[in-house]
């Protein structure tokens, strides 16, 4: 790694990771406006240190995970607010068919926003963010057996929520 | 649809977001943060020369001090410099173990200058700043960084292995803890924490820990 450039690094890991760490934080909150928010103030928090991040062994989970805390303090500074991902959220993404070609199946998303917090958590880091299992239990503060357990548990609510609808796809 | 097939379709939704926010203006906005810490830092700063005053004035006149005492001060020896009475134990706990490793706890990322004078006074050359920044005049202890992080922990960073410092097995969860051993550490070095993220309650923040070259300026000689 060249320390003489740093800016140039950071340039570099903001451009591969950027897009990666917003799904994982838009699975999270489930409003694209904050997570894209969040994910900018993460990204400028890593750029303030980052002579000590980018010597982080995941240096996109340290984003994410200082992206997710950013909004749960964002919240605590917000109590009136409803904590996001609600179920009310889920109505907001737009129905099928309203979205342009390339966008996020909002099927697929309303299913991700209907899992628990936790899980929500583990799908965006251990799928989105291709950490392995030990890194994700790291970073959420949990047991790698507990995350195996909420990856299952989210897999099995995400078959049971999309398989039918797909299967209705393909018979029609 | 097999799991597999459903990984597959959740995965192919990834590349259909993009962070259209310009690297600039994340800089820019870096530079912001970067200003803030230094202002926390000076802040803070000045908190602690506040927070000394408190002390020296407590200590002259015993009967001002504030009733009883945080229950975590019970676990340190007597005489400790953290059973001082204004010294702040919520943020932070220091516990000698059997064998003369010091268990370090942390719950807030406060009082960074109480934990450092607590440290250095159980024999741990250290530097402690939770400024976001590190201390400029520490150097690193070896040409290949040692670098240690929590939540993540040291097994997947440099300090893998090392026996001057090992998580509890409850590190990962917060708060966070760390256990020093300063008989382990190797000649001449001394340890750096620091944070990264904002100063505040443990799930506001990283902890990072790495090995530097013990120097009155950096670890206090």
């Amino acid at each position: 790694m060249d320390m003489g450039s740093p800016s140039l690094d950071f340039a570099e890991f903001y451009r591969g990771a950027k897009d990666d760490c917003l799904f994982a934080v838009l699975v999270s909150v489930g409003d694209q406006d904050t997570a894209q928010d969040l994910v900018a103030e993460a990204f400028a928090r890593a750029w303030a240190s980052w002579s000590s991040v980018s010597r982080h062994p995941a240096p996109a989970a340290w984003v994410v995970r200082t992206a997710l805390n950013a909004g749960v303090s964002r919240w605590r500074r917000r109590r009136r607010e409803v904590p996001v991902p609600d179920l009310a959220l889920v109505a907001d993404w737009p129905a099928a068919g309203e979205t342009a070609d390339g966008s996020v199946d909002p099927r697929i998303m309303a299913a991700l926003l209907r899992l628990p917090a936790r899980q929500r958590q583990v799908v965006a880091l251990r799928l989105f963010l291709d950490l392995d299992t030990e890194c994700t239990a790291r970073v959420l503060g949990i047991a790698p057996g507990t995350v195996q357990a909420h990856l299952g548990r989210a897999i099995a609510a995400l078959r049971g929520d999309l398989v039918p609808t797909r299967q209705e796809e393909s018979q029609s | 649809m097999i799991d597999d097939e459903l990984i597959t379709v959740l995965l192919e939704q990834r590349g259909k977001v993009v962070m259209t926010t310009p690297v600039e203006q994340i800089i820019n906005r870096g530079h912001a943060v970067r200003n803030r810490h230094r202002v926390h830092g000076v802040v803070a700063a000045a908190g602690a020369a506040a927070a000394a005053v408190v002390v020296t004035v407590s200590v002259a006149l015993p009967a001002s001090r504030p009733a009883g005492s945080h229950p975590a001060a019970s676990h340190l020896p007597a005489g400790h410099p953290a059973n001082l009475p204004s010294a702040r134990l919520t943020a932070w706990t220091v516990t000698r173990l059997a064998g003369g490793s010091i268990r370090v706890t942390f719950r807030e990322a406060a009082d960074a200058a109480g934990l450092q004078r607590t440290l250095r006074a159980d024999g741990v050359p250290v530097s402690v700043t939770f400024t976001g920044q590190q201390n400029p005049a520490c150097q690193p202890y070896s040409a290949g960084t040692s670098q240690a992080f929590w939540p993540f922990g040291p097994s997947t960073g440099p300090l893998g292995g090392a026996r001057f410092i090992a998580n509890p097995k409850d590190a990962y969860t917060t708060p966070y803890a760390l256990v020093i051993d300063p008989s382990a550490l190797p000649s001449g070095a001394g340890l750096q924490i620091s944070t990264s993220g904002t100063p505040g309650p443990t799930d506001s923040f990283q902890l990072d820990v790495s090995l530097v070259q013990a120097s009155a300026q950096c670890t206090g000689g």
